[in-house]
């Protein structure tokens, strides 16, 4: 296996092994982005995310009004010329909310998967390097943390450190930690038999600089993978806590909060819940065909 | 950061614990029962929040009253839709012409669940016990309806003694107008002797009334069973009544479209019509003794000025709330005690929405660009409030419209009272259900220097509403006493502790199998005599 994989990749880090001479020296990042970029869904998926992010930070300058104005005799407008997606029961215009909303819907989204990479790669990696009871104390971590199912992990994880937002974004990196962790633990585990890293160890370059410098950046595809996927699974946690009442705290346009309130009103007035629900499934499709668009182009067994 | 994650790595422990034991534990509830209880003669009542205790002298939320109300009975009652004051356990009472002594008749033959006489001693064990306790902490509001303890100053009784098995007789230092009422009290019904040592009674209750303990799942359900031998006779005619704790006003409302509960409270005033519209279901309006407020903790900056807090009563606009969560279910509120109880005083003017002025006062305080707050919203439906936690959004935007942040917070039901009543909340929405219909049970008890610690949640000290609430209380005359309470309302309306919210008219939906049941304005009634059709 491992040595198939040297033979058909090209290294991601071209330096240590140069390319065969015939072929045309291109960066395996640039050949990704062309892979990329022949797959139609996954340009979708960009398209989608790029349009909420783009959303999220000119959130001042799109949105019609601020998300915490509104006036009580103007509750459940239908959506109309003035207020596209209606009003909330308080007189709240729904498409800004939804607007600001993106804004902390993707923050939650990107920061806590930052963080959860950052610890969780730390973890794989040593365990993964150093093996023996070191690995032995950190998978039984990463066990641990997987045997609760995630939601309820994170409720508790809420509940201990009181409900909001921030302390939402901290109980979803924590429970991503385990899945970056495994993920790396195993990269590390099958690239560090490879021959240049034995090269590598043979100039008596030290553990830190084999860590960083050859065996992180040989890991990073799947990391952006699974990094892209996990965004859409932290936005879509972060607003079931939201929902539960144990994210962010109002009047804060968080779109699982939205849901909550207006639940009541799905009857009477279904606009309340039919856009923000929108927002939330269209931001999670949206980084679902990037991540698989994403693995696919990454990955190079998928090659043709 | 340390502590809570060894708290938190605890808590999964506790978890993975409390998880194994499920699977091996099984049902003890179920099976093996003695009794002939017909489950379909068992009404369900479901509700947004559990009991803080059973036993009713140490609460006063209506969580518990509703259920220690089926479990335990008063020397007097009140009739069924009013506080007049009928028999209870006495059949008959006498009061001497200076209103200095009541002289009290007991039921003969009527016996405690747990087999005990009641009788003249039982009666008196009960009083001394909470007299004699001098516990400020837990018979707070005993101390607040009695005016102390044993050997204080202010205590009202002097002395309980009997005469003889079934006649009790009661002595009073100076007459107390509301006397009767207070005694007719939830918190103040009888215990069974047996069971009033140590803290037994909060989780074991055992009183004479017409349906018994069986058990308590916290958060869950109060599963209480006919009392067979209750000495009325043909009553009670359910075989037993379960409380169901279902927090979301909306689900609740399910769960009784769908028949897994009989009858229920804290109905969205929003889902009156789909109630109305439904053959199978019928709404019940209990009468308004209640109000709504928003309090300050006048001990705490910057609302130990009078500025700010008359501010903040600028900000609210009480009218729009009430069209908006309320569904015209209620009525705005200037005073701190209802419209329907002698004494209140309507000449007294509102303060209007206005912005303008606000600020003006806010200016005058030395905050003029406003300041971060924390709001504290209950957790729960309650009478006087179904949706507390969207009103408090509504009065964080009005808030925000002057500068001043408002941080909405909340507990769960029983450490939301707890905080509150220790002067933890700088400013919370809470309300009050009178528990005898008289102004005593308002002002004095919500708002006398007397009762910080127990029900004076804003720490409100005003030595001259003080003067006036005792001088009311010994006065016997009922237009004098009206008088007063006017003038004592006026002080407070200029002092603001509280924004008075709401008075409303709670609405209960139920099953339209259920009979003679009757919503009661103290929020709680028997249901002895209710009966499915």
């Amino acid at each position: 296996m491992s040595e198939q994989l040297a033979k058909s990749t090209p290294p991601l880090v071209p330096q240590h092994v140069p390319a065969p001479v015939e072929d045309k020296v291109i960066s395996p990042w640039k050949e990704a982005w062309r892979n990329f970029k022949k797959n139609k869904i996954a340009l979708v998926g960009l398209s989608i995310v790029s349009f909420f992010i783009i959303l999220a930070i000119f959130a001042d300058l799109v949105a019609p009004y601020h998300y915490r104005d509104g006036n009580l005799a103007d509750k459940h407008i239908s959506p109309s010329a003035e207020h596209w997606f209606g009003t909330d029961e308080f007189g709240r215009d729904i498409l800004s909310r939804i607007i600001y909303g993106a804004r902390i819907s993707l923050w939650v989204g990107f920061f806590s998967v930052a963080g959860s990479v950052i610890i969780g790669s730390l973890l794989g990696i040593i365990a993964g390097y150093y093996g023996k009871w070191i690995d032995g104390i950190i998978s039984r971590i990463f066990d641990i943390l997987l045997a609760f199912p995630s939601i309820l992990l994170a409720i508790a994880v809420v509940s201990v450190l009181g409900p909001s937002l921030k302390n939402a974004l901290i109980a979803i990196a924590i429970i991503n930690i385990p899945t970056f962790g495994r993920l790396l633990r195993s990269r590390v585990l099958s690239v560090k038999e490879e021959e240049y890293i034995t090269a590598a160890r043979a100039i008596g370059m030290s553990d830190f600089r084999i860590l960083i410098h050859h065996i992180l950046p040989n890991s990073l595809a799947p990391i952006i993978v699974q990094g892209t996927l996990a965004i859409a699974a932290a936005i879509i946690e972060a607003a079931a806590l939201g929902f539960l009442g144990m994210g962010a705290q109002p009047p804060t346009p968080e779109w699982g909060k939205m849901l909550a309130d207006s639940k009541d009103f799905i009857i009477q007035a279904p606009w309340t819940v039919l856009f923000p629900g929108l927002a939330i499934m269209l931001t999670v499709l949206g980084f679902n065909l990037m991540g698989d668009g994403l693995r696919d182009a990454l990955d190079p067994r998928m090659k043709s | 950061m340390k502590k809570s994650l060894l708290t938190l790595f605890a808590l999964m422990l506790a978890l993975s614990l409390a998880l194994a034991g499920c699977s091996s534990g099984g049902d003890s509830s179920k099976g093996g029962d003695d009794d002939k209880v017909d489950p379909n003669n068992v009404m369900i009542y479901g509700r947004g929040g559990d009991s803080v205790a059973l036993d009713p002298a140490v609460v006063t939320d209506g969580e518990s009253f509703i259920v220690t109300e089926q479990i335990y009975e008063p020397l007097v009652n009140y009739g069924k839709d009013n506080t007049d004051i009928v028999e209870g356990l006495a059949k008959k009472w006498e009061v001497s012409e200076d209103g200095l002594t009541y002289t009290f008749e007991l039921e003969e033959g009527v016996k405690f669940h747990d087999g005990e006489k009641f009788n003249a001693d039982a009666v008196i064990k009960n009083f001394e016990r909470w007299a004699k306790s001098k516990d400020e902490e837990k018979f707070y509001y005993y101390k607040s309806m009695f005016g102390g303890f044993e050997g204080d100053e202010g205590h009202v009784i002097e002395s309980i003694k009997a005469d003889g098995e079934y006649k009790v007789v009661f002595k009073l230092k100076r007459p107390q107008a509301p006397f009767l009422k207070n005694i007719a009290m939830s918190p103040f019904a009888i215990a069974s002797p047996k069971s009033l040592d140590g803290d037994k009674l909060s989780k074991e209750p055992v009183g004479t009334g017409p349906f018994k303990f069986k058990s308590w799942k916290p958060n869950d359900t109060i599963v209480l069973e006919k009392n067979a031998d209750y000495w009325v006779k043909d009553l009670p005619k359910l075989d037993g009544v379960t409380f169901k704790v279902i927090k979301d006003n909306s689900s609740r409302l399910n769960a009784l479209t769908k028949g897994e509960i009989d009858l229920m409270d804290g109905l969205n005033p929003s889902d009156m019509k789909k109630v109305q519209d439904n053959g199978k279901l019928q709404l019940f309006e209990r009468p308004s003794m209640n109000v709504g407020y928003l309090g300050f903790n006048v001990e705490k900056a910057p609302f130990d000025k009078k500025e700010v807090r008359q501010a903040i009563s600028h900000l609210i606009d009480k009218q729009a709330i009430i069209d908006n969560f309320f569904e015209g279910t209620a009525e705005p509120a200037k005073n701190p005690m209802p419209p329907s109880i002698n004494g209140y005083n309507d000449s007294i003017q509102d303060r209007e929405y206005d912005e303008a002025k606000a600020k003006e006062l806010l200016a005058k305080a030395g905050v003029p660009d406003g300041f971060k707050m924390d709001l504290w919203a209950m957790p729960v439906a309650r009478p006087y409030m179904p949706n507390g936690q969207k009103v408090a959004e509504a009065i964080q935007a009005n808030l925000a419209k002057v500068g001043i942040e408002a941080n909405i917070v909340t507990f769960e039901w029983g450490a939301y009272l707890e905080k509150t009543r220790n002067g933890e909340a700088p400013v919370f929405m809470l309300g009050w259900t009178g528990d005898n219909g008289d102004a005593d049970n308002f002002l004095y008890t919500l708002l006398d220097k007397d009762n910080i610690g127990s029900n004076n949640y804003s720490r409100y000290t005003n030595e001259e509403v003080h003067k006036l609430l005792l001088e009311a209380q010994s006065t016997p005359d009922e237009d004098t006493r009206a008088e007063l309470y006017k003038k004592a309302q006026e002080i407070i309306h200029e002092d603001a502790p509280w924004v008075p919210l709401v008075h409303s008219k709670p609405q209960l939906a139920g099953a339209s199998k259920i009979k003679g049941f009757v919503p009661h304005p103290t929020g709680s009634q028997s249901f002895g005599d209710t009966s499915f059709e």
